[in-house]
């Protein structure tokens, strides 16, 4: 049944090609298209380093971003976030992380106090955690994004369902550009599930009008590990 | 509620011009739209080379749309995902009927796509419940309406109507604040997510070269609707195949800039297959529906062709003097606005489509901000010579024949100057025109009778 | 140099003075007008509505007219009509012969305003006019012709006008040809936003480069009894 259609369609795709060849060789007689190789560069801020520019942008779009330069500023830059959002109706006391090990080890870091722990759960247990923890893969400097690759870390719905995400990205796996990203996750075997997020959750869907925090997570704090 | 046809396209458009706040909607939304893109595309050094490239790309996957089709197949189906092939929006809505049947929940995010073939009708039709996810989606869909904005489905309501269909659906009580009525339709759509068998989504992009679909959003419903259901059903239209993986670095910044005016959407998801071990997270099922429905045939000439290489951003939307005065609905089709007006004769025949090429000043604005430098006043043109001829009234034609003559008739055009100035004294011309506007009354001599050598 | 004009049919029934006041501009800056008067019309409005038959008929005449005069440029005061023209290839595309002499014709035929800019490179004719103005983008001059510093440029050089910008002065005045009167509502609404920004700019007259513009704005003008004047282009820099 599909293989009819797929003939079919095929085949309807050729012959109106085929059609289509007289007039392209008259439009060519009227009209000159050269089509030119310029990958566009955003406006850069002047002499700004990839952190710091990944920096500004995280805030751009509404992202918090603190700078941590040794393992236990990691830690207490977390203790700082965690405790905050424990006094907030977001509660922080159920923590999801994703099974990247250090992230399992800077939390026994932290003396927080926590309801729960879970290393990612999955689907049908998910939706009752408040805080989700994560590494990231990679990340753009000049949109603020984060890469997750599902098949490095398991992260996929711990990145996404808590209403707060707390990503910690390595300063040396910053790249400047999508196009660098994107080169980056162009491998022979492609990951089953790549994510790139840039900012909390949002709409604008009601009078245009900005909110942030939908489906996906409302808050997004980045920690960059700049120790690496 | 029954959507208007685009056959009274007309009265569709007086009724529109009649609502005022509607009006109100359209002119704040678009302006800050339009104000959105325009900064967007000055933050890039080279927004027009941009466009030139991404034009190129789509030109040279459209001019060899089966050979990328195939491979982007035969890349997804190597790494598990099951492609169908669906001719028509029957054919569509009978394989995701099939592959659905057992489901309970279905949570869907927004595709264009499904709105085209009536997906949501069909499912019901055949018992299964289906919910819209995307927060505008979601609010039409409660309302019973359909999009009037490719975008920004629900831009023709206020925060007012929104929180009265609130509470008449939902029993939420009563709400002007737009933070609680979003955090209503999360919390409502929570369960959903939670509970699903099965996602539906859309599809931006296809890759050929590695079997690639890639989907944006700034809500997070499309990476939920696309991760947490057993089953994953992408429904793309065969022209959104792109050749290769690193083309995407060209639409990505033109997409959403052109569409909302970010810089980069607030997910990108790129998912290629299924997950390899199955105790990975995501899908066990993917299942990729291709559809045509009329869009192989647009291939068959290069202005009809360039349709094509939509990207379905809303750019020409907001752009565009008739939308922004009379908003999606008046136009009775699936795709309103400028690209509407163009492709929806193409793919629905213009039997009943034949006024949408009319509704054009052929101003041009929407050629200047499509993103893939889609040239829609040439297109709108090209449709007008094929519906003239067939559709145009009696008294149309033979009034174009009898201009022919004249205005390759010197003698005849002299007469008529001289027969229009006393035919404007005595008969009132056009009262289309005056309804509005005072006519100025034809000169007693005319250029040529003023010229002396 | 010598110039042969093309008046445009709604010129030359409608609003003569436009046509008058072209060939004073180009006389007063030397060149030498013809005007050959087995002209019409340029098609636009039979190409515009999907009638190309009569429409390649009327664009023929203009070609087998136009191409036999010996002046060295065609000038229109109509960014419209000269688009039309240079449409003429396209309307040709599959017929060689006339391809090739529609592309020769285009070529030599220019907008009143880019000529002056952009063939003769005068910027200022010698005009004077007292008040204060505004000029309105016509789509198919600023789109197709990419004429836009051009008018604002010979306005400026105009003694005694005091120009003012007008709010979204590219945006669409509603005509577009049979557009205006078969969907006269949607025409109107569109010319309203034009008529508001008019309002608040405060001024005199607006000033546009295409008579069917002037025929959309001053008709709405004068209908809500506006005392702004509609003016074409050439009317302002005839001026004295």
């Amino acid at each position: 049944m599909t293989n009819e259609a797929r003939q079919a369609i095929l085949s309807s795709i050729r012959s109106h090609l085929a059609t289509s060849v007289p007039y392209d060789k008259r439009e060519l007689s009227l009209h000159h298209a050269n089509p030119e190789n310029n990958p566009a560069i955003l406006s850069k801020q002047a002499s700004a380093s990839l952190v710091e520019t990944f920096k500004a942008n995280l805030i751009t779009v509404g992202a918090h971003c603190v700078i941590a330069q040794t393992d236990a500023d990691i830690a207490s830059a977390l203790t700082r976030i965690i405790s905050a959002l424990q006094k907030t109706p977001i509660r922080a006391q159920r923590i999801a992380i994703s099974d990247a090990p250090q992230i399992e080890h800077l939390l026994h870091q932290t003396d927080l106090e926590i309801e729960e722990l879970a290393i990612a759960p999955n689907a049908s247990d998910i939706f009752s955690f408040d805080v989700g923890i994560t590494s990231t893969q990679a990340a753009i400097a000049e949109t603020g994004t984060l890469v997750l690759d599902s098949t490095r870390e398991r992260h996929r719905l711990v990145s996404l369902v808590p209403p707060v995400h707390i990503a910690i990205v390595d300063a040396s796996k910053i790249y400047e550009t999508l196009g660098e990203a994107l080169a980056f996750i162009h491998k022979t075997e492609m990951s089953p599930a790549v994510t790139f997020v840039t900012g909390p959750s949002r709409t604008a869907d009601i009078e245009l009008t900005l909110t942030i925090g939908v489906h996906g997570p409302q808050e997004l704090y980045v920690i960059i590990n700049g120790s690496t | 509620m029954n959507p208007l046809s685009s056959e009274t396209f007309g009265e569709n458009a007086k009724a529109a011009l009649a609502d005022v706040q509607l009006r109100g909607a359209l002119k704040y939304a678009t302006s800050l739209f339009g104000e959105r893109r325009k900064e967007a595309a000055e933050g890039l050094s080279n927004w027009e080379g941009l466009r030139t490239q991404a034009r190129a790309i789509k030109d040279e996957a459209l001019l060899h749309l089966d050979r990328y089709l195939e491979e982007f197949v035969s890349n997804a189906e190597a790494c598990g995902a099951q492609v169908h092939w669906a001719r028509d929006a029957a054919e569509a809505n009978s394989i995701i009927c099939r592959l659905s049947k057992d489901a309970r929940t279905i949570v869907k995010s927004k595709s264009m796509t499904t709105e085209e073939t009536h997906l949501n009708h069909a499912l019901e039709a055949a018992g299964v419940q289906v919910v819209e996810t995307d927060l505008g989606e979601y609010i039409i869909q409660l309302a019973e309406e359909t999009p009037s904005h490719i975008i920004a489905p629900a831009i023709h309501k206020t925060r007012r109507q929104v929180a009265d269909l609130f509470t008449a659906e939902l029993g939420t009580p009563a709400t002007d604040d737009i933070a609680q009525l979003t955090r209503i339709a999360r919390t409502t759509l929570r369960d959903r997510f939670a509970a699903a068998d099965v996602g539906i989504s859309g599809v931006n992009f296809g890759v050929a070269e590695t079997g690639t679909i890639v989907i944006v959003e700034n809500e997070g419903n499309i990476r939920l609707t696309t991760s947490v259901p057993k089953m994953h059903i992408a429904v793309m239209g065969i022209e959104k195949v792109v050749p290769r993986f690193a083309d995407l670095d060209v639409f990505l910044k033109l997409l959403p800039r052109s569409a909302t005016g970010q810089r980069s959407s607030t997910y990108q998801s790129f998912i290629t297959g299924v997950k390899r071990q199955p105790t990975a997270e995501g899908p066990e099922e993917l299942h990729i529906v291709l559809l045509d429905n009329g869009r192989s045939r647009l291939l068959a000439h290069p202005v009809t062709r360039q349709s094509l290489a939509c990207l379905r951003c809303g750019a020409c939307l907001n752009a565009c003097p008739v939308y922004q005065q009379i908003g999606g609905h008046a136009y009775g089709s699936v795709y309103p606005g400028p690209i509407g007006a163009v492709i929806t004769p193409q793919l629905m025949g213009i039997e009943k489509t034949a006024q949408l090429p009319y509704a054009s000043s052929l101003c041009g604005a929407c050629r200047e901000v499509c993103p893939v430098k889609i040239d829609i006043p040439r297109l709108l043109l090209h449709l007008r010579s094929e519906i003239a001829p067939r559709k145009g009234s009696t008294t149309e034609r033979l009034a174009f024949k009898m201009w022919g003559r004249v205005m390759t008739s010197p003698m005849l055009y002299k007469l008529s100057s001289i027969a229009g100035r006393i035919v404007q004294r005595v008969i009132p011309i056009s009262k289309a025109w005056t309804k509005g506007r005072d006519l100025r009354p034809i000169e007693s001599k005319s250029f040529h009778e003023l010229w002396n050598d | 140099m010598k110039v042969s004009l093309f008046v445009t049919c709604l010129v030359d029934q409608l609003w003569t003075s436009i046509g008058l006041s072209s060939v004073e501009v180009l006389r007063r800056v030397g060149c030498e007008v013809e005007f050959d008067k087995r002209q019409t019309c340029c098609a636009q409005p039979a190409f515009n509505t999907g009638y190309r038959d009569e429409a390649r008929q009327v664009a023929r005449r203009f070609i087998s007219i136009f191409e036999e005069s010996k002046a060295d440029a065609i000038v229109s005061p109509s960014g419209s009509c000269t688009a039309m023209v240079h449409h003429y290839p396209e309307l040709f595309a599959d017929d060689p012969e006339w391809l090739e002499r529609a592309q020769k014709v285009a070529a030599k035929t220019h907008e009143l305003s880019s000529f002056l800019i952009r063939i003769l490179k005068v910027e200022d004719v010698g005009a004077s006019w007292n008040g204060r103005l505004t000029w309105h983008d016509a789509c198919h001059g600023l789109r197709d012709l990419n004429i836009k510093s051009e008018p604002r440029t010979l306005i400026r050089n105009v003694r005694g006008a005091e120009f003012v910008e007008l709010e979204h002065a590219d945006a669409c005045c509603g005509f577009g040809g049979t557009f205006s009167v078969k969907y006269p509502e949607i025409s109107v609404a569109i010319l309203d936003q034009k008529i508001e920004a008019i309002d608040r700019a405060g001024v005199q007259a607006v000033v546009s480069g295409d008579a069917s513009c002037l025929m959309q704005i001053g008709g709405r003008l004068s209908r809500k009894g506006s005392k702004v004047r509609a003016m074409h282009l050439a009317e302002l820099l005839a001026s004295k």
